[in-house]
């Protein structure tokens, strides 16, 4: 619930509303700036969420260290090009490897069929390709959200 | 993650059990593990210099923070970074943006940065920064640097939090720098007119200048300095003032004093909001009797007093 309707311009009504959900939105690796991170990241502030953005081509390792010292829920990864696999399974590798069980991955952009299994088996979900609704989007974040938060708490 | 884990990662300066911590402090709900958090490492607290820069929207203040924070991490010194950003008021989201204007010396100098969202929290820094600013020290930091936004007073809380003020402004501000001066001029120790190439500069330090020589004189004598940021121009005398004045305050123990008054009424404000929460939670249980109110037109004041009188919505 992103509960809105509690927040007054000045006033820190959010007594009764869950913690922002914090993400960080990357496009790793290859291609350069566009929008649609940038549309992306506005429906994601409009849902109520806290939204970091990477910046242009960061590469796997700075994603995963922002992630961490900005203790994200959720790393966003979109890449508009064949490269993904390599890039988003270097992520998912890092990760493990510092022993993150707690940060969720998902993906998007133009990712074949065929790939998204793959990518399935390395935990990354979502894999939205272009025009899914942002809500979908949000929805499915939102999920993996909850479940990255519930082991931050153990 | 349990909460002595945490503790001892901080001590050894590990960046998941820092990030972890600020997370904590952040959380409203989280008041309690919080001053467990801050009890712990207290004893630890109290040796970096922090730094509060402020100033008004797009003046330069990232691109600044990212050029200072890598020239004083050089020979050695540990350097964090804290930027706060504005919470949607509509949505309660946030575009914590103020990163991708430090990213590269960031990664490459090893320096930890951390965004945080104001919540909704106007009129200043959030507890959450206070804490977030002991567990960075804690965690062996010689500087701690934050980033406000900053046009008025709405940022004045810098002003207890940080050992050094630095007020960015810049050149092309126009009648608005008038109304900023306003708020900010008595709070800047050092004074800064960023954009340097930029048109109008000169006339902005002389405008600052001569605001400053109207202020009453104190014992530090507030310096105006011009950066040019894209260059990394004027950085030399920037870091210079920040060391003369972090001297200058070894020479005032009272300034501890007065930020542990602050630090302690805050403290005491989010322990009675906490147990306000719980409480207001509990009388608001029972929607049923706040509907019956509403059907029998009983205004917002009456049923208040009547939910507080019976100890519940239930009645
Ligand atoms: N010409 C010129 N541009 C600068 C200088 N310093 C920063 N900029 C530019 O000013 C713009 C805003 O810079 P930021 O560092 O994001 O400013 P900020 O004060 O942190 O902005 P907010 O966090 O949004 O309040 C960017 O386009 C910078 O490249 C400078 O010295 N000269
Ligand atoms: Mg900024």
């Amino acid at each position: 619930m992103s509960g809105g309707m509690y927040l007054v311009d000045g006033k820190n009504l959010s007594l009764f509303k869950d913690k922002p959900i914090k993400v960080l939105l990357a496009k790793p690796g290859i291609d350069g700036h566009d929008r649609g991170v940038l549309v992306l990241a506005k429906a994601f502030r409009d849902a109520g969420m806290e939204v970091l953005y990477a910046g242009l081509l960061p590469t796997p390792e700075e994603v995963v260290d922002t992630a961490i010292n900005e203790d994200v829920d959720v790393i966003a990864l979109s890449l508009l090009n064949g490269a993904h696999l390599t890039v988003f399974r270097k992520i998912s590798e890092l990760l493990k490897k510092r022993g993150i069980d707690d940060i969720a991955v998902v993906g998007g952009g133009t990712i074949p069929d065929g790939d998204k299994p793959k990518l399935e088996k390395l935990g990354i979900t979502g894999n939205y390709g272009p025009g899914t609704p942002l809500s979908t989007i949000v929805d499915h974040i939102t999920a993996r959200a909850s479940e990255a938060r519930s082991r931050k708490m153990q | 993650m349990k909460i002595q884990d945490i503790i001892n990662g901080i001590l050894n300066g590990d960046r998941r059990s820092i990030a972890r911590a600020i997370s904590i402090v952040e959380d409203d709900e989280m008041v309690i593990e919080s001053s467990e958090v801050i009890k712990g490492i207290y004893n630890h607290t109290g040796r970096a210099h922090v730094i509060g820069i402020t100033g008004p929207p797009g003046i330069g203040k990232s691109t600044m923070i990212g050029r200072l924070a890598r020239i004083l991490s050089d020979g050695n010194k540990k350097v964090s970074v804290i930027a706060v950003d504005a919470s949607s008021p509509f949505s309660g989201g946030s575009l914590l943006g103020n990163r991708i204007r430090m990213q590269e010396s960031l990664t490459e100098n090893g320096i930890f940065m951390r965004s945080l969202a104001n919540r909704g929290m106007n009129g200043g820094l959030s507890r959450s920064t206070w804490d977030a600013v002991k567990i960075l020290d804690a965690a062996g930091n010689d500087y701690i640097i934050i980033e406000t936004v900053g046009a008025g007073q709405a940022d004045l809380d810098i002003v207890d939090l940080a050992d050094t003020v630095i007020v960015v402004l810049g050149p092309g501000l126009g009648d608005e720098i008038q109304a900023i001066k306003a708020g900010i001029m008595e709070i800047g120790d050092i004074f800064v007119v960023n954009k340097m190439d930029r048109d109008g500069s000169f006339l902005a330090m002389k405008d600052i200048q001569d605001s400053l020589a109207m202020t009453p004189q104190k014992e530090w004598k507030v310096p105006v300095i011009g950066l040019d940021s894209l260059k990394g121009k004027g950085y030399d005398e920037l870091v210079s003032e920040i060391m003369k004045h972090g001297e200058f305050n070894g020479s005032r123990p009272n300034i501890r004093l007065d930020r542990f008054m602050k630090e302690v009424e805050m403290a005491l404000q989010a322990e009675i909001r906490r147990q306000y929460l719980l409480e207001a939670r509990e009388l608001l249980k029972s929607k049923d009797a706040i509907a019956r109110f509403s059907g029998e037109k009983i205004d917002p004041y009456s049923a208040a007093m009547k939910i507080l009188r019976s100890g519940k919505a239930g009645l």
